[in-house]
């Protein structure tokens, strides 16, 4: 990723929820949800983001398209600062950033046809003309780049199943030729041998095609396939980030070591000779985040300074960034795991 | 090794609106004293309606439990579990068949203590006292890693965390020590490094209490790291029964294949594009004359679509309901 162009600059991106309570509503604590990630996605390129459920990583995608109103922090897309736009100006923006929901099911109306649904973007920006032969030769040739029959264009979302309905949202998403596409839990929801399919159309466009992706999942082995750098986040904060080799022979954030840890690899030859270092209780509610570092409470190496002051989120060497006091180059946030080579460096 | 449980040819419909869903066609299978057997497959493969069927929770009508026989092997000698009336079958459910289900937070009443669901099941099955239950109840909060076992003896489930919720489920189903607990998707709606924690807690009391355990999953993740036996649900019925080792190793049913196939892999360097199995899953509305698998498999040639292929025998404790020989590249030779 040298001569690679930045694409989206996250800068300090913060998000709260208020929460309000009492006879007048007022704003009494709020929820961090996002509290001050930065990062950056280039050109062409697939950003992975991992976390838990509460982590903030659905709403740092959102606020990055803009559909949250970000707290603070910026969002530069091609230089442009996303929070500053009139909403004029932002729906102008629009087209080249899109979003791939998690529910297949409830993001295509059900009384909208196929045809509907896919060339509604292109008619509300203008594009082209409802109704036009224009128009249906286009939608055909997307429902043929997501490797869907174009007869099916006159059925409506019931008739298909979740992976020919991910397959038409994706086609939709298509059809203004984004350059850079939010994936909120693409495959989720689907089953096993349906998931392999929509990971490998989106690998196969964006080969095609070129655009960058922010794909967001729970699913630590699926984000390691389709991603080239991937972003970790924990209670609102990034506690790590780096491409997608060294997260995973080389994790220096403990957090990210128990991740790997508890991740089930499906050989059972590894399965039962691997010593799995497994986390005690729950993350905290980001309502009410610990003190210091956010994971302490978690940590097994955690400190005296751990508790009460900050992790700065700093580059331990190029491209990898930690939000932990003790990572060093030395091993000093490794977990003593047997079965990590790494330990005598 | 003792079989504890055999299930004959079990089969399922439910008769709706739309027609006859053809949820479970014929599920055999056997479970040993102390053993995880892991039943796989994706949704609508009719594990959950087995399981379901097993423990008389399916709702009739619309559902039918049409033949089989499921002999358990109870402590009062052997009983046909779908024979039993409603209170013969009560007695078996929750004191020696413990359950643990995908989502604690409806399995558990909102509006009782944690204390008082662990203690009627001990109540009502052992015939404790009150004061006994209590205590005993105490115990297994413990056992199942709950901190404060005596403080939280008080508290309402929306006071647990997800993870926490399921332990306590678990704490009910080990209770009246069973012999069998059936675990349906116990960690799906759970995030990984509970997941893991759940696990472990499993594997644990299994190894202490000595109990079998039906673990149904659409994670082949987990099942490689709990299960002693497996086997492979597709389009209601069973497609494939191996020892862990050798259905990874060797799987020799083209779904089985798939399904390994579609998972990424955490150690690869450069990652290979995923095998998908192409198409969708089979409409169970639709009573099946050939292979459930024929349309989506590579290797489908005229037998498939002429009958269902039987499980057949194809390595030591495994089997596999294939015409088709992957290994030799031909069909298997009668």
């Amino acid at each position: 990723m040298t001569d690679v162009k930045k694409l989206v600059e996250v800068i300090n991106l913060k998000k709260y929820f208020p929460i309000v309570g009492g006879l007048f509503q007022r704003t009494k604590r709020a929820v961090k949800a996002v509290d001050g990630i930065s990062f950056d996605i280039y050109e062409g390129e697939t950003l992975g983001m991992v976390g838990e459920s509460g982590c903030g990583k659905s709403t740092a995608g959102r606020a990055i398209l803009q559909l949250h109103k970000p707290t603070s922090g910026q969002v530069l897309y091609e230089g442009r600062d996303l929070t500053q736009l009139s909403s004029a100006e932002l729906r102008a923006q629009r087209p080249d950033m899109q979003m791939i929901f998690q529910d297949p099911y409830a993001t295509l109306n059900p009384r909208h046809s196929v045809r509907k649904i896919v060339g509604e973007p292109l008619v509300i920006n203008g594009k082209m003309k409802k109704g036009s032969l224009e128009l249906k030769d286009k939608v055909a040739e997307l429902l043929e780049l997501v490797g869907m029959d174009p007869a099916y264009m006159k059925r409506f979302p019931h008739e298909f199943s979740g992976g020919q309905r991910q397959r038409i949202g994706i086609a939709r998403v298509l059809s203004l030729n984004p350059k850079f596409i939010v994936c909120d839990e693409p495959i989720s929801a689907l089953d096993v041998s349906i998931q392999a399919q929509v990971v490998n159309l989106m690998q196969d466009l964006q080969e095609q095609l070129g655009m960058a992706y922010l794909f967001i999942a729970h699913d630590l082995s699926m984000v390691k396939h389709i991603s080239h750098r991937i972003v970790v986040m924990y209670l609102g904060k990034i506690m790590e980030m780096t491409d997608r080799n060294t997260l995973f022979d080389d994790p220096l954030h403990p957090y990210t070591q128990s991740l790997n840890s508890a991740v089930p690899i499906p050989n059972p030859e590894i399965e039962i000779t691997r010593t799995r270092f497994i986390l005690e209780g729950d993350p905290p509610s980001p309502a009410n985040p610990p003190s210091g570092c956010v994971f302490h409470t978690r940590c097994p190496l955690v400190t005296e300074e751990c508790i009460t002051v900050e992790p700065e989120f700093r580059e331990i060497t190029p491209g990898h960034f930690v939000a932990c006091h003790l990572a060093n180059t030395k091993g000093g946030s490794k977990i003593f795991m047997p079965d990590s080579k790494k330990e005598a460096s | 090794m003792a079989i504890i449980l055999q299930v004959k040819d079990l089969v399922t419909k439910f008769y709706t609106l739309d027609g006859v869903v053809n949820a479970v066609n014929g599920v055999s299978f056997e479970l040993n004293e102390g053993e995880t057997l892991a039943i796989v497959g994706e949704s609508g493969s009719g594990k959950s309606v087995t399981m379901m069927s097993l423990l008389g929770l399916i709702p009739m009508p619309p559902g039918k439990i049409e033949s089989g026989s499921a002999s358990f092997n109870s402590e009062v000698g052997l009983c046909d579990l779908l024979q039993l009336s409603p209170e013969e079958m009560r007695e078996i459910r929750g004191g020696q068949i413990g359950f643990v289900f995908q989502d604690p937070i409806s399995t558990l009443n909102p509006i009782l203590t944690i204390g008082e669901q662990i203690s009627e099941t001990l109540i009502r099955h052992k015939g404790l006292s009150k004061e006994q239950a209590r205590e005993q109840t105490i115990k297994l909060l413990s056992q199942v890693g709950i901190p404060d076992p005596e403080l939280r003896y008080k508290a309402y489930p929306f006071q647990f965390s997800g993870g926490m919720r399921q332990r306590v489920v678990i704490a009910i189903a080990i209770a009246c020590t069973p012999k069998i607990i059936i675990a349906d998707e116990p960690t799906t709606a759970l995030d990984v490094t509970v997941q893991a924690q759940i696990i472990e807690l499993f594997k644990e009391l299994r190894d202490a209490l000595g109990v079998a355990v039906i673990w149904i999953t659409h994670d082949l993740g987990v099942v490689a790291g709990i299960a002693e036996r497996v086997l492979v649900m597709y389009g209601g019925r069973p497609v494939e029964i191996a020892q862990v080792a050798d259905l990874y190793k060797s799987p020799k049913h083209p779904y089985t294949l798939g399904l390994l196939g579609a998972l990424p892999s955490l150690e690869a360097k450069e990652s290979k594009r995923l095998v998908s199995i192409k198409g969708t899953p089979p409409d169970l509305l639709i009573p099946l004359k050939h292979c459930p698998f024929a349309w989506r498999c590579d290797y489908a040639f005229d037998r498939c679509w002429e009958e269902i292929p039987p499980l057949i025998s194809v390595g030591d404790k495994h089997q596999a309901a294939c015409f088709f020989d992957i290994e030799e590249g031909g069909p298997h030779h009668d």
